[in-house]
């Protein structure tokens, strides 16, 4: 038991050093781009970003000073993934409504049911699914306890089995959403698509700098994207950032 | 395990049992090359398959060096047989041939060392032809089931000029059914081609030459990209046509009803059309062209037009009309230098599937610099019309713009608020958060997390605990002989106790009364009777007791005895008392196995 306590209380110490670290780089970042030294604050956000922290402030942040450096692209890429972790933010997606509209050329955008569907994230769907299953669970238990109450019940156990049925579906269109798609945003300047995964395929059309793709397949360092107007091709991954979702 | 390792470690498996099996394997070893055909046009894969029998090579030959052909390595197969006692193996390693010019191919014998054995194969040969599209003649004489032809509006085009090409497949009226539509080949070099897709509502029936065909048009959107003599085609596909069936059997008048049809694979080609792609000429090239190539117009507002220095003006210009308008970029205006200019926002309102029709708005946002500026300067956009082969300059009047003086006008940021009713357009993007906020390390979602699935099984696993209670609750409830057994179980179980401590204070009296109480209950209880009704007498009358052991019987008359006699003579030792307690606590063990 003393080692388990011992065990905690190092862990909560780390956690505690490690959260003040990147507080502290954080502020040392922001004082960058306050000088206006905006390619230099954008990779002081990146090289917190690798040490595995994230945030929505930090992608916020990192993604304002890809915008600012020129970097269209990268800096969609960290709003959309700002987006991942805080939906509602007005803020986040002000800015990234902002930068989709400086981008050339055909783009995919979430389509409306998309926009509605993550409105919360997929963690805030998955608890509140589990929270109004527990208490729909428990309410069934409770009738075979007490099953005197089962008319009083009634009602709202039919509000609860539909309420968990509704959030479980819309958790498994999220997850879907999540798992089985990707958006490749462009961070190169002009990145020709070609209609083959090698080097001296055609070109099939040129995606400029931070438009969105949907991902069709991968292959050896290639992807294979559709653009807004329907265009197919295959751009390396070196010049794109691909991200979960639609 | 991942499906990569699981893969490995069937290869792995299937080899091992080949190499197990191998020596019993009969007959000589031997090592074959053979293609799936002998000819195929360009474009198309055949399949070399090289097959060893009774040997096991470490790994799959290396292909030799054929100028124009390409070797793709797809895998090995392996089979095994069993016949009449004699076994046979073979491993069959496959590669995908991919021809890149027309011409006579041949394939050089292969030889393969296994072991101290020394393999080779015969030579192949593997002709590929150019897809020829069908003459004239003999698509007037109706022998061809379809046809592709391609169409291209202009010999001669422009870089950049944006046209859209027609892909018509044509089958003879006798085709009952097509499928499998597949373009095989689409060599476009020097384009940027777009998706080919059917021109809705456009199919029609036309006569050819002898026979009437079903004309069904494709579009390809295409963008010249290079200069110099350029080639379109000739484009292949692949069709499975269902034709009539030629068995003529049978009664006609069903056959005309019955008739199934034969499918057919066919091939298709068109001709190659050769297109001039002419540069833009640098001659009268205006000074602010951007690229744009095509036919367009040009309308341009700004507004507001009275503003103090620094605050925002939204420019915005609309190009409409026909050509690559994906390429069309609003223009640097060089007279803008009074102001400060902000990137534009674009949004492109296509009027055809193709994007080459429509019009693309431009949205900016300016800031006059000081007060000395009194108008918006003339806005202009050239573009090349490939129409007339000239660059063409079109320019939007001057806008009178009244600019006030200020003392402290900071450009406006653009504010989160969107319920604010006069919105205008953002100029720039929201300033960074001070606060880092709540982080975390774990980017994994809940859902995919197995302890996070596994806790939700709690709830199921509570309820059905309530559910299997509820359900032995009510058994109970339903079941009064139930009840009353786990009642009398737990009235022996304290009343032994009782007889203990009545023995141990030597209390004769209440020892035998709460004795001859619980025989009577106990017994009560597996013959279903009242209590009150059990006597000696039972031991022997009734039929559930009459199948006891002996034993129990005996030592319950006996206990019955005790329990009269102590009536008369109640005075009796703890030892003695003790010794009664203990028999009645096996025979009661033993009554309770007793079936009721």
């Amino acid at each position: 038991m003393k080692t388990f306590f011992a065990s905690l209380c190092v862990l909560l110490f780390a956690a505690k050093v490690f959260a003040a670290d990147a507080a502290a780089d954080f502020s040392a970042a922001n004082e960058i781009y306050a000088k206006g030294k905006f390619a230099d604050a954008a990779a002081a956000y990146e090289k917190i970003l690798q040490t595995g922290a994230t945030s929505p402030a930090l992608l916020f942040n990192a993604a304002n000073a890809e915008f600012k450096a020129g970097h269209l692209g990268q800096a969609i890429a960290a709003y959309r993934q700002a987006t991942l972790l805080a939906p509602r933010d007005a803020e986040l997606r002000a800015n990234l409504a902002f930068v989709r509209n400086q981008v050339q050329g055909a783009t995919v955008r979430e389509r409306f049911w998309q926009n509605w569907f993550s409105t919360l994230t997929l963690n805030e769907g998955a608890v509140l699914t589990a929270v109004l299953f527990w208490l729909t669970f428990a309410l069934f238990a409770a009738r075979q306890i007490r099953p005197e109450l089962v008319p009083k019940l009634k009602g709202v156990t039919r509000i609860l089995v539909l309420l968990t049925l509704c959030s479980a579906t819309v958790l498994a269109v999220q997850a879907a959403n999540h798992f089985s798609t990707a958006t490749a945003v462009v961070i190169a300047d002009n990145a020709i698509a070609r209609s083959g995964p090698f080097d001296d395929a055609q070109t099939a059309f040129t995606a400029r700098d931070g438009a969105e793709l949907s991902v069709l397949d991968r292959r050896d360092g290639w992807v294979q994207v559709a653009d807004g107007a329907g265009k197919i091709g295959w751009l390396p991954v070196k010049q794109v950032e691909v991200l979960p979702g639609a | 395990m991942d499906a990569t390792k699981m893969r490995l470690s069937l290869k792995t498996l299937t080899m091992l049992l080949l190499v197990a099996l191998l020596p019993g394997a009969a007959g000589a070893a031997s090592f074959t090359a053979s293609l799936d055909r002998d000819s195929m046009m360009l474009g198309e894969q055949a399949t070399l398959s090289l097959k060893f029998e009774g040997v096991q090579p470490q790994d799959a030959p290396g292909m030799p060096n054929i100028a124009g052909l390409q070797f793709q390595y797809v895998g090995p197969s392996s089979s095994f047989s069993f016949i009449n006692g004699q076994t046979t193996s073979s491993v069959t390693y496959n590669y995908l041939v991919t021809a890149q010019r027309a011409g006579d191919f041949t394939i050089p014998a292969m030889r393969a060392d296994i072991g101290s054995q020394q393999l080779a194969s015969a030579p192949l040969k593997l002709t590929v032809t150019t897809a020829n599209a069908p003459s004239a003649a003999a698509v007037n004489s109706g022998s061809e089931i379809a046809f592709l032809k391609f169409n291209f509006p202009k010999n001669k085009i422009y870089v950049g000029e944006a046209e859209v090409g027609r892909l018509e497949l044509y089958l003879r009226d006798d085709v009952q059914n097509f499928g499998n539509f597949q373009i095989t080949s689409s060599p476009t070099d020097g384009f940027n081609a777009g998706k080919t897709t059917e021109l809705q509502n456009q199919r029609r029936r036309v006569q050819v030459g002898n026979r009437v065909y079903t004309e069904i048009p494709l579009a390809l959107p295409l963008t010249a990209v290079r200069a110099g003599a350029l080639t379109l085609g000739p484009f292949t596909a692949s069709a499975v046509v269902v034709l009539p069936s030629q068995n003529q059997g049978g009664d006609p008048f069903f056959r005309q009803f019955f008739n199934q049809g034969e499918q057919q694979q066919i091939n298709l080609a068109t001709e190659a059309l050769n297109i001039q792609s002419l540069p833009l000429p640098a001659q009268n090239r205006p000074a602010n062209f951007s690229g744009a190539v095509g036919q367009f117009s040009f309308a341009a507002s700004a507004g507001p037009t009275t503003v103090t220095v620094g605050d925002p003006i939204t420019v915005r210009v609309q190009v409409s009309g026909r050509g690559a308008l994906d390429g069309v970029t609003l223009p640097a205006q060089n007279a803008w230098q009074n102001f400060k200019t902000y990137p534009p926002t674009t949004k492109l309102d296509t009027a055809d599937p193709f994007g080459f029709q429509g019009t693309k708005t431009f949205e900016q946002i300016i800031s006059p610099e000081n007060s000395d500026v009194h108008e918006l300067p003339a806005l202009t956009f050239s573009f090349f019309n490939p129409d007339d082969g000239q660059y063409h300059t079109l320019t939007q009047a001057a806008v009178p713009l009244t600019v006030k003086a200020a003392g402290t006008s900071p450009m406006p940021v653009q504010a989160a608020n969107k319920n604010s009713a006069d919105e205008k357009p953002a100029q720039d993007i929201l300033p960074i958060k001070e606060n880092l906020g709540t982080h975390t390390q774990n980017k994994t979602p809940l859902v995919a997390q197995p302890a996070f699935l596994a806790v939700q099984s709690v709830p199921v696993l509570a309820f059905l605990a309530a559910f299997i209670w509820r359900q032995r609750t009510d058994n109970l409830a339903n079941n009064p002989r139930l009840r009353r057994q786990r009642a009398v179980a737990q009235l022996v179980r304290d009343g032994l106790n009782d007889l203990k401590k009545f023995a141990a204070e030597n209390k004769a009296d209440e020892f035998f009364a709460l004795l001859f109480r619980l025989l009577q209950e106990q017994l009560g209880e597996r013959l279903d009777c009242p209590a009150t009704a059990i006597t000696e007498n039972v031991i022997e009358e009734h039929a559930v007791l009459r199948s006891a052991p002996n034993a129990t019987r005996d030592t319950l008359r006996e206990l019955f005895q005790l329990c009269n006699q102590a009536r008369y003579a109640p005075v009796r030792g703890t030892g003695e008392l003790n010794s009664v307690a203990a028999k009645f606590e096996t025979t009661v063990g033993a009554l309770q196995e007793v079936k009721a």
